[in-house]
């Protein structure tokens, strides 16, 4: 009976490491919301009407804002809260600057996230969700996602209907523009989420640091880049820079 | 004592079948059964394992297969019904289209680059001519929204069958409900692409000892795996790679080929060297259905390379020194690669 007993203890154990998920379901969770404002130059991005100017002097506007973001988590050692979901941020969509996740309560005082879709993804078939090719974002004659897109107007673009259009990608090699962020919050208070409550992260993404920081995009030069390739991973380096954590408010 | 130890283990197992069952994702809803047909995919006997398994996530199953052979030939999925997959993919041309350069396009027009046969897909890396694709799932969103093909965006496509009165029923019976999104339009004709396997022409009778070739044919057969095989390679005639054979640019297309989706100079010229099964049945040859007849294509390798091609492979520096005799062997033994059990298989058919 003994042998037994010891049987049915390895048995259960093992049926409830099968079940078990990323985070145990004995562990008591709160919400991490981060809502995302667009910017441009420190102030609100509005869409289409917005008139705006880069450093090097170039007038545009900007009509479509939208970019991945992936691998969400807050950490603190040991514990890092992977999250698998894909986050479409899309300044047309005010349901998309805000999305939430569950974490276990602790304090965090690091935020990580990737912008764009991890390679994996990338080669893995048809995909649904964020990730459908219904957003607009899939290069069907290249296959792969659009990380980061930017679509406007400007005097300075020799194109036809003085078009601006990125379109960043490309997931492979060197020209990967796969970029993995973390923030560490120096704020004592940390990100400190407790049993059934919130802890909302705000952050700025400010358009204007795709024009310069490690390469200079000037719309006559480079009006339009809607392939994979060095000029793609140069806005990355760039755009890389994009957010900041404005405030945290543990609730 | 030994039946009660087995009543207790017989139960301990039927607890943890549940426990498993239960925390299985799962899409189908509560309190509706989804018993679909799952099929295997035969591999031939003989052939390499398939480098992807492009059914992993996408279980191979009797409802899926047929629903995804109802959208390859429904005109549904191109902007004016002309033009469906089928249009330009036609069984008895090996699912290229037959006797076309160029297929034809919404609006009168011309794609840029010869269709392709379609089968043996689970065998292939990489889709299109430049390998730009790569993954069968969502190698139809390139011709569905391409302008000069079925000119059609996908949301307008799953409209059009949401508003069918057959597909919600195929796609619950397919899928477990009656939800019809991309992901799941793309799944099913994946399942009908990658399931036509080629693998029962004159050649596969002869490798299986159920036919031989003729005095011809084995002379031809001779001189291609001296010639012809390192970038054909057995048993799916072609290695999936991307090679220049020195064909000169065509000055209205400049197709740079595999350029396009690497951007490195290296690939320039670059195309997918393509399996030459079923190959009497694919004319046009090359990219851009240039050679109309096999001959030429074989001319192309004796006496037209353009041998001054920095990124020419390597392979056809020297051209491949080709006799009349041999040539005529050649074709012979091309012939023996037709595989009429599939261009004429029901299964395959609309």
């Amino acid at each position: 009976m003994k042998i037994n007993t010891i049987l049915v203890c390895c048995f259960l154990s093992l049926v409830m490491i099968s079940c078990q998920k990323s985070v145990s379901p004995n562990t008591a969770t709160g919400t991490v919301k981060i809502t995302i404002r667009n910017t441009v130059k420190g102030n609100p991005m509005v869409l289409n009407t917005g008139n705006y100017t880069n450093s090097f002097g170039e007038q545009y506007n900007i009509t479509k804002f939208k970019y991945y973001l992936s691998n969400v988590s807050v950490t603190t050692t040991p514990i890092n809260t992977f999250n698998g979901r894909y986050y479409l941020i899309d300044q047309s969509n005010p349901a998309s600057l805000s999305f939430s996740f569950e974490a276990p309560v602790d304090t965090y005082y690091s935020l990580k996230f990737l912008i764009g879709v991890d390679s994996a993804r990338n080669v893995s078939g048809a995909q649904t969700g964020a990730l459908d090719p219904l957003n607009d974002m899939f290069w069907t004659w290249n296959s792969g996602y659009i990380m980061a897109k930017m679509e406007g107007n400007s005097p300075q673009s020799p194109v036809v209907n003085n078009k601006v259009e990125y379109h960043i990608g490309g997931f492979a090699g060197t020209n990967s523009v796969l970029k993995n962020y973390g923030f560490i919050i120096t704020d004592p208070a940390g990100i400190n989420i407790r049993e059934g409550k919130i802890s909302e992260i705000f952050m700025d993404a400010d358009f204007d640091t795709w024009w310069q920081g490690v390469f200079n995009l000037k719309i006559a030069d480079n009006p339009v880049v809607t392939t994979p390739g060095v000029l793609a991973k140069s806005i990355s380096d760039n755009y890389v820079s994009m957010f900041s954590i404005t405030d945290i408010k543990n609730y | 004592m030994k039946t009660r130890v087995i009543i207790f283990f017989g139960l301990l197992v039927l607890i943890a079948a549940i426990y498993i069952s239960a925390c299985k994702k799962n899409d189908v809803q509560p309190g509706e059964p989804h018993n679909p047909t799952y099929i295997d995919l035969t591999i031939p006997a003989g052939w390499p394992t398939p480098t992807s398994d492009i059914f992993a996530n996408n279980k191979l199953t009797e409802e899926g297969f047929q629903l995804g052979k109802k959208l390859f030939y429904d005109g549904k999925l191109s902007k004016d019904g002309n033009f469906p997959c089928a249009s330009c993919h036609q069984q008895f041309a090996a699912f290229a289209t037959f006797d076309h350069d160029f297929s034809h396009g919404f609006d009168n027009s011309f794609t840029t680059r010869n269709a392709p046969g379609l089968f043996n897909l689970a065998w292939m890396t990489k889709m299109h001519w430049d390998g730009g694709i790569n993954h069968i799932e969502v190698q139809p969103l390139a011709p569905i929204t391409a302008q000069n093909e079925m000119a059609e965006n996908i949301d307008n496509v799953l409209n059009k069958l949401r508003a069918d009165t057959e597909y919600p029923a195929l796609f619950k019976s397919a899928f477990g409900n009656t939800d019809i999104n991309s992901q799941r339009m793309l799944k099913a004709l994946a399942q009908f692409m990658g399931s036509i396997i080629s693998s029962n022409s004159k050649y596969d009778k002869v490798q299986r000892g159920e036919a031989s070739f003729t005095a011809t044919e084995q002379n031809g057969y001779n001189f291609f795996k001296a010639n012809c095989e390192t970038c054909h390679k057995e048993p799916l005639f072609t290695d999936n790679s991307f090679r220049n054979t020195g064909l000169a640019i065509n000055p209205f297309l400049n197709d740079f080929g595999r350029m396009r989706i690497t951007n490195d100079k290296n690939d320039s010229l670059k195309f997918k060297v393509p399996s030459l099964r079923n190959v009497m049945l694919t004319f046009p040859y090359a990219h851009d259905g240039r050679f109309y007849s096999i001959g030429a294509a074989i001319d192309h390798y004796r006496t037209g390379i353009i041998t001054t091609q920095p990124t020419l492979d390597p392979l056809l520096v020297n051209r491949i020194a080709i006799t009349n005799t041999q040539k005529n062997d050649l074709i012979y033994f091309l012939n023996t690669l037709t595989d009429t059990t599939m261009t004429k298989a029901a299964r395959f058919a609309q």
